[in-house]
């Protein structure tokens, strides 16, 4: 028995290894019976502390007052019609100002990268700073509504047949870089999910850990929290941010529901 | 710097409002009784949204949220709160959590579904009779899905003392359910005898 991946095998299982680490990891258990068996007990214990996770909903009366504290701290403001007129003057200079300084930023040679642009409308999104320009659950109502607006041909997956654990909420354009890319929300469990997609022409999948599956290579990183997905396929490249558990493999069943699939993918990330 | 602010439409409401169930479950392995959890909960999102008015949400939403309520709950609840009624399983019955899952599980026959839950309920009896420090790592990391690293933030702690602190916690669990198993079969032993 290894000492030093003997004790590794927790940080294995808990996902808080390097690729290099876990592939030692990986290699050396298969040779040893002891730390294979170590791995094995460990893995069942932690699924089975999973599997007695209770599942709270908070009280109907917790929440409202919950509501009552955040509509107490957004009271609605009474301008005059003097300071209105201030105001919405004020607004003006900052939104072309605003205006001005994001068309900068769009063209100028410092663009940043996919990941800090997904991530970034992820997060406007959740603020509600990044209005959807299509509403609507249907793939095939999202995939028509983008025809004609993208230099890429982009079309929603709408699989499995049947009912999904997801549904789509809506979509609209971006910018990024000098086009549009195609920017879709997503909720699983609650949970919002944000994709961006634009052409493997303008960016590639880079950073994080590389998670090489069936053909695909795709990257995994972690950014301010937020889970993050890379990958690109068939001319395509997308991005993939969440708050979901683990490295956001979850999120793969938004594309990914088959079972075979998904557990091909998932099984690749998880522990042996 | 991703930074939440309050001027701006829905940032308060949406970092708290879809958080508040995970907020409430992990006020409910704190303070062991409803109301109490409650009352933290909402302790925690008035001082969410106090934050939120001078220094904006840095990172992740639900870290900074938890750290909130954890911090509260250190400062000033724990001293207050009421006695140590640990309610998971009868909650989780109640509302609608695994057991009920279970058993819309038509594919499951019922001695395996009997047997899954007694072994659920085995843990989280198990569970809570961990020490708080203990007990607290193994919610964020195996409930909330919480890394090491964001875990430490909400402890305000280093990312080895979570590290160990899971691996104790984990000992402290395998020492227990293989006690409780071990008296399982000596009873089963003496009743078949």
């Amino acid at each position: 028995m290894d000492k030093h991946i003997f004790e590794q095998i927790p940080l294995y299982l808990d996902d808080e290894l390097q690729e290099g680490e876990r592939l030692a990891v990986e290699t050396h258990v298969k040779g040893c019976h002891d730390c294979r068996a170590a791995l094995d007990r460990e893995r069942e214990l932690i699924a089975a502390i999973r599997r007695a996770r209770p599942l709270y909903s908070a009280p109907e009366t917790l929440r409202g007052r919950v509501t009552r504290l955040l509509r107490q701290s957004n009271p609605p403001e009474r301008f005059g019609s003097y300071r209105a007129l201030i105001a919405a003057s004020a607004f003006l200079v900052l939104a072309s100002a605003g205006w001005w300084l994001s068309a900068a930023t769009l063209f100028s040679k410092d663009r940043p990268s996919l990941v800090n642009v997904a991530v970034d409308h992820h997060v406007r999104y959740l603020q509600g700073r990044l209005p959807l320009e299509v509403f609507s659950d249907s793939p095939e109502a999202i995939s028509a509504w983008f025809a004609g607006k993208l230099r890429f041909n982009f079309r929603l997956p709408d699989y499995p047949q049947g009912p999904k654990p997801y549904h789509v909420e809506g979509a609209r354009l971006v910018g990024f870089k000098d086009d549009y890319a195609a920017y879709v929300v997503y909720r699983l469990n609650g949970h919002p999910i944000s994709l961006l997609v634009t052409s493997n022409a303008v960016a590639q999948p880079s950073g994080g850990e590389e998670i090489p599956w069936e053909g695909l290579r795709f990257h995994f990183q972690s950014v301010a929290g937020w889970k993050v997905l890379t990958w690109s396929d068939d001319g395509l490249t997308y991005a993939l941010v969440s708050n979901l558990e683990e490295r956001g493999q979850a999120s793969c069943v938004v594309c990914h529901q088959d079972e075979r699939v998904f557990r091909g993918l998932h099984s690749s990330r998880e522990p042996m | 710097m991703i930074r939440f602010r309050k001027a701006h439409t829905g940032t308060a409401e949406s970092a708290i409002l879809e958080n508040l169930d995970a907020l409430y479950g992990f006020a409910m392995s704190l303070t062991r009784n409803p109301t109490d959890a409650e009352d933290l909960v909402q302790e925690a999102c008035l001082r969410a949204i106090k934050g939120l008015a001078h220094n904006g949400i840095r990172s992740n939403p639900k870290v900074w949220l938890f750290t909130i309520l954890r911090n509260v709950w250190i400062n000033e609840w724990r001293r207050r709160a009421s006695g140590p009624e640990f309610i998971f399983l009868e909650k989780a019955r109640a509302e609608g959590g695994p057991l009920h899952e279970c058993l819309s599980d038509e594919r499951e026959r019922p001695e395996d579904w009997l047997e899954r839950n007694m072994a659920s309920g085995r843990l989280r009896s198990a569970l809570s009779g961990l020490p708080a420090a203990f007990r607290e790592v193994v919610v964020l990391r195996y409930f909330e899905g919480f890394s090491y690293r964001e875990i430490a933030t909400i402890l305000g702690c280093p990312a080895g003392t979570v590290m160990s602190r899971l691996n104790r916690a984990r000992a402290e669990l395998r020492s227990m359910l293989d006690e409780e198993n071990t008296s399982l079969i000596l009873r089963r032993k003496r009743g078949s005898g």
